[in-house]
């Protein structure tokens, strides 16, 4: 019954024993212990800058969820752009409906300042 | 309604074909539009981005609230043929639809001039009231847990926000922490509970679980279903707040902007509930072996705890959030009483019920001044002499909620209490009438105060009152309070066809119920 | 006068009775606090005056239909149908129809006195508050107005829905006027007389839901008619039936109040302002009596006629009776005295009641009625003093009989009235009762006479030392009489007192056939109580 699951656990089995090797023969491999510089954080070869701690500025996240409205939008809709024919007229009523809602969001965001950095 | 029939309603829904959805929906596609046309008006309507929403924002939701509960009398006497779809076609969903409509009005009529006062008039606030009437609707409406599920997470996230409203108040920021955190982790136990109904029965369609159960064979999973449905009474239970899981209760209440305390206490709670008699009266009706002695305890341990607890109160808000966890005990006891009377007590009790707490609540802004909520009971001594209406309104609302003659509390008590002993609960009808005993003496406590004590200080209570609008809608409640009792027979007999339409399949109302499922 | 008789044989005097006095305490909340009295004076006078008639016209066998759940044959369903029931001025209009729940109304021998009795107080407390409330009046006069609609409501009641909800309706104003317009301690008095009544009324819910339900399970129809509680087909066992009628006792006695419950009634009188004790006094004890003869003792024939039952009521009213006067002697304050002195009377009353005789209960009627005048009066005049010199501390007067004699007069004259003597209605009463219980409880009685002699020893010392005595503070000298007003008070109840104190055969005999018909349900259930209330005619199937 379960015979055909079988190539997957041997996929299974090798990905985990390869992440194991990796790991194991890079420590191995590697020349030196910690230093103090290779202890730091690394920020793009530059002397670290303040407290790593900072708050951001919200509107970071706003922008930040802006982004996933936009993201799922995608995901939505590209499954119903496959099978558009399909679905027919009523898919692509719920699809306008979807779109619409999210523009009626996307106005109250406009409106409410959220697209502007300052 | 010959006027919707005119326009083109189909007189049996058949959810099978999809146009039939927009009907079926009417009232919940109503109220998604003008809760966003509220959203897109109020932005565009306020030049500059701090400063207040318009006073035409409130108007503009009760406009769009009387639009949704003309929309919803289109469901008057609809039926559907199959009961599979998602969304169930019944006067059960009628009623409860216009309870959650009275909720949410009621609540932004008391919000005019408290959020002003509070400085957080903001169209948001409005919005997010519609949006989550709109969860409440989906929620106590949907004939399939997905649905209700979906119903109970469109409702609650906008709660989460309401009642942080107040952001700079570290109180309501706290409550909304707290509830959020309570609320999503109850969401999770429904959602888990779902799963395993799922896996036991090989369907979330409650119409198909009833069958399934009700055909009485061995679908081997017992223990599956025992746990998804012990995991859904655990999220159910949280959100109507019934002792044990109503420890968000008290400082989620009292830390919320009143308003949005009293739409938690009404409409959230009456939508909880409707899910909860869809999800366990009907739908697992044939497992009630299971279930009935939890959900018995459940009612007994409610009754008599929060009623304790609301003895030792000294704050008046919170007296009510305990008040309303007690009520949450009552309207279990209608639920448990099974059959068509405790149903139609259950919508009986529950309008009833909303319409009163709102009213306090009402009287409890009325109350508070600019920054500060006057909610101790000191805060309310002499009012009722320096304010007769208020004070008038106010008793009217505590007796309706204790439960005395001449209110409607009284006649729902009543209709309870006669479901429970035509439902063979008699046990719990008297621990009621103990617990309403001891709830007596708290609510009394507020007339006492209010008309027995002098005020703190001469013109303590020169600024309470309410801006014509809210007055109008409390003095509203108030005659339906007591309009209730003396014209009760009508709500009653529109309470009684709701139920009956609930029943699994939708029966044609029948013009008198029979006597004869007496002392089953 | 063809009119007149017309609208007194016609359902609609009862029901003008209950709705007036409540439009009135709307018109008294309206016009302010200036002119509330004086409206609520013309709504007094005028529920007065339409009602007394009612004495003249009143018909001992009168009888009127009311719709009973009933069955022509044997082995046919149930339907209502009307029954011919000795209750007259009836209106059985259908309220909850679904449940059963009428409006359902009507005024008998014992009704008729106690709704008389009512509108009677109604204007002289109303002239009595003239003066002495001051603080909202507009509230206070509604208050008093809606009170004396539920009283009336409570003793019309023929549906026991109708009548719990008139009960509790008195509960509410009763509790303001104690609360509001009270003594230093009312809030504590008024909360206590609630709390003790709201639980017995409960209780009382409780019971009334069982019998309904009994009903229903019985005959599969529901109805809170008072003649359908006496359904002898809803037979209970004896067990569930002393535990109803516990539960209606319960209720029924603290209102009274019988011995252990009575422990509010002092707090309640002293706190309450003059109309509150007055009305308190007057009407609202005898709901508690009157419950049970309208209904505890005919709900459950057997467990109020089992001898245990018996004996405890005899015992509690006995002990009621010496022990309250024995308190009341030593109370020093006039106004605590004269509620111990209810307690006692109502001790009367408990044990004519239980005496089951027809000289018993008449008696117990008219202990009902006689105390419902002469401790009024004695209230009254214990306010008009307050108003004098604002103290009830006996302490404080002496030799009043010199400074206003017309006040010491009838301060005799109501003490008198209240020991008993005769000539007096107290006297008559007291008589009867005594004499009814001596034919089954001789020894009762015997124990029971000597609180007529307790009276005389609390009340003559208190008359003593108010009125005669000599006039030593000078506070005492400079009071002015009774006025008019105050006289227009006293009078009627004079002359009420002694009327039924020296030829009672009017009332007695308003009073005998609804007291016979009630003293017919002590036979058991096996024979149908609803026989001799008259039988079915004209079954009309009622949907």
């Amino acid at each position: 019954m379960l015979r055909p699951y079988v190539p997957l656990l041997v996929l299974l089995a090798l990905s985990v024993v390869n992440a194991i090797f990796m790991v194991v023969l890079s420590t191995v491999l590697s020349p030196g212990g910690a230093t103090k510089v290779k202890s730091a954080p690394y920020e793009s070869g530059m002397t670290p800058l303040g407290n790593p701690r900072e708050r951001f500025s919200v509107k970071f996240y706003v922008v930040a969820i802006l982004f996933i409205v936009f993201d799922v939008e995608t995901i939505f809709l590209l499954p119903w752009a496959v099978s558009a024919r399909r679905l027919g007229w009523a898919g692509f009523a719920a699809a306008g409906i979807f779109i619409f809602i999210l523009t009626v969001g996307l106005i109250y965001e406009w409106k409410k300042g959220a697209l502007e950095w300052d | 309604m010959s006027f919707f029939a005119a326009l083109g309603r189909p007189e049996v829904l058949d959810l099978a074909r999809q146009t039939h959805y927009f009907w079926a929906l009417l009232p919940e596609i109503v109220l998604t539009l003008g809760a966003m046309l509220v959203l897109i008006v109020d932005v565009i309507h306020k030049g500059d981005r701090s400063e207040p929403s318009r006073g035409s924002i409130p108007v503009l939701t009760l406009a769009v609230l009387a639009a949704t509960a003309l929309a919803n009398t289109a469901l008057f006497g609809l039926r559907d043929v199959s009961a599979n779809g998602m969304v169930a076609v019944d006067g059960f969903r009628t009623f409860t639809n216009f309870v959650y409509l009275v909720a949410a009005a009621l609540c932004i009529a008391i919000s005019m001039g408290y959020l002003e006062r509070r400085g957080i008039m903001k169209g948001e606030f409005h919005a997010l009231v519609l949006f989550a009437t709109l969860g409440m609707m989906l929620m106590g409406g949907s004939r399939d847990l997905i649905m209700t599920f979906i119903g109970l997470e469109v409702m609650s996230v906008p709660i989460y926000v309401l009642v942080g409203f107040d952001r700079m108040d570290p109180r309501s920021s706290e409550a909304s922490l707290k509830y959020f955190l309570l609320g999503a982790f109850s969401s999770g136990f429904f959602l888990y509970g779902i799963a395993l109904v799922f896996g036991a029965v090989g369907s979330t369609n409650l119409t198909y679980i009833a069958e399934t159960l009700g055909t009485g064979t061995d679908h081997g999973h017992e223990r599956l279903l025992m746990a998804g449905m012990a995991l859904t009474l655990v999220g159910l239970g949280f959100k109507v707040a019934a002792i044990p899981f109503h420890m968000w209760t008290p400082d989620a209440y009292d830390g919320a902007p009143t308003p949005v305390t009293a739409l938690m206490s009404t409409g959230v709670k009456a939508a909880a509930f409707a899910a909860f008699v869809r999800i366990f009266a009907v739908a697992f009706a044939d497992a009630g072996a299971q279930w009935v002695p939890v959900v018995w305890w459940l009612a007994a341990v409610t009754m008599v705890g929060a009623n304790l607890v609301a003895l030792t109160q000294g704050s008046v808000k919170r007296m009510l959030a305990y008040s309303s966890i007690a009520h949450a005990g009552y309207l279990l006891v209608a639920l448990l009483s099974g059959g068509d009377t405790g149903k139609a007590a259950f919508l009986f009790y529950i309008l009833a019920y909303t319409v009163m707490t709102a009213g306090a609540f009402g009287i409890v802004i009325a109350n508070s001044r600019d920054g500060e909520e006057r909610v101790t009971l000191e805060d309310y001594a002499g009012l009722g002499l320096e304010k007769p209406w208020l004070g008038a309104a106010f008793s009217i609302f505590l007796l309706s909620l204790a439960g005395f003659p001449l209110t409607a509390g009284f006649l729902g008590k009543l209709y309870i209490l006669r479901a429970a002993v035509e439902g063979g609960q008699a046990q719990l009808a008297v621990i009621l009438v103990l617990a309403s005993l001891v709830s007596y003496f708290y609510y009394l406590r507020v007339i006492v105060v209010m008309y027995m004590r002098p005020a703190r200080s001469e013109g303590w209570h020169a600024g309470a009152g309410l801006p014509l609008a809210a007055r109008t809608a409390v003095l509203a409640a108030c005659v339906v309070v007591v309009a209730m009792f003396f014209a009760g027979a009508v709500p009653m007999r529109w309470a009684e066809q709701s139920a009956l339409s609930l029943w699994r399949q939708p029966a044609p109302v029948a013009a008198s119920p029979a006597p004869a499922s007496l002392f089953r | 006068m063809d009119f007149l008789k017309h609208l007194y044989e016609g359902p609609g005097i009862l029901t003008f009775l209950i709705a007036f006095p409540l439009l009135g305490a709307l018109a008294a909340w309206l016009v302010g606090d200036r002119s509330a009295r004086a409206t609520a004076l013309v709504v007094g006078i005028v529920e007065l005056l339409v009602s007394v008639p009612l004495f003249f016209t009143f018909d001992p066998t009168g009888t009127c239909p009311q719709s009973v759940i009933g069955r022509q044959n044997e082995g046919l369903p149930f339907a209502f149908s009307q029954l011919t029931v000795p209750f007259q001025n009836c209106t059985d209009a259908p309220w909850f129809a679904d449940w059963g729940i009428h409006f359902r109304i009507g005024l008998d021998g014992i009704s008729l006195f106690m709704v008389l009795l009512t509108t009677l107080l109604l204007p002289l407390m109303v002239l009595g508050s003239w003066t002495y409330i001051r603080d909202r009046q507009r509230t206070f006069y509604a208050m008093l107005l809606a009170l004396t609609a539920g009283v009336v409501g409570v003793f019309v009641a023929l549906d026991m829905f109708v009548f719990y909800v008139f009960w509790e309706l008195v509960l509410i104003p009763m509790y303001f006027l104690i609360g509001v317009w009270g003594g230093k301690e009312r809030v504590y008095a008024a909360v206590k007389f609630f709390l003790y009544t709201a639980a017995g009324s409960l209780l009382m819910l409780v019971a009334i839901l069982y019998v309904y339900f009994r009903v229903h399970s019985v005959t599969g129809m529901s109805s809170f008619s008072y003649f359908d509680f006496m359904n002898p087909l809803a037979a209970f066992s004896a067990r569930e039936e002393a535990l109803l009628f516990l539960a209606f006792a319960l209720a029924f006695a603290v209102k009274v109040p019988i011995f252990p419950f009575h422990t509010w009634l002092p707090h309640a009188h002293v706190q309450a302002p003059t109309a509150g004790s007055v009305i308190l006094a007057g009407v609202l004890l005898k709901m508690g009596t009157y419950g049970f003869i309208r209904f505890a003792v005919p709900f459950f024939p057997d467990a109020a006629h089992a001898p245990g039952a018996v004996k405890w009521a005899m015992v509690l009213g006995v002990i009621g009776i010496i022990y309250a006067a024995m308190v009341a002697a030593v109370q020093p304050n006039a106004k605590k005295l004269v509620a111990y002195t209810s307690v006692a009377h109502l001790g009367f009353v408990i044990l004519g009641i239980f005496a089951y005789n027809l000289i018993g209960l008449q008696g117990a009627l008219m202990v009902m009625i006689g105390h419902g005048l002469s401790t009024p009066m004695l209230f009254f005049l214990l306010g008009m003093l307050y108003e004098r010199r604002h103290s009830y501390e006996i302490e404080d007067f002496g030799g009043l009989a010199a400074s206003i004699p017309v006040f010491a007069t009838m301060l005799v004259f109501a003490a008198m009235a209240s020991i008993g003597l005769p000539g007096t209605s107290g006297f008559v009463s007291e008589f009867l009762v005594l004499l009814g219980t001596f034919k089954t409880h001789p020894y009762v009685a015997l124990l029971a006479s000597t609180g007529v002699i307790f009276a005389a020893y609390y009340m003559l010392p208190m008359v003593q030392k108010v009125a005669f005595n000599a006039l030593r503070s000078p506070a005492n000298r400079d009071i002015p009489d009774l006025d008019r007003r105050e006289l227009a008070i006293l009078l009627p109840l004079v002359v009420l007192i002694l009327w039924i104190g020296i030829y009672p055969k009017p009332f007695l005999d308003r009073m005998e056939p609804a007291a016979l018909r009630l003293l017919a349900t002590q036979s058991t259930r096996l024979a149908p109580p609803m026989q001799p209330m008259g039988d079915v005619a004209a079954a009309a199937p009622n949907p």
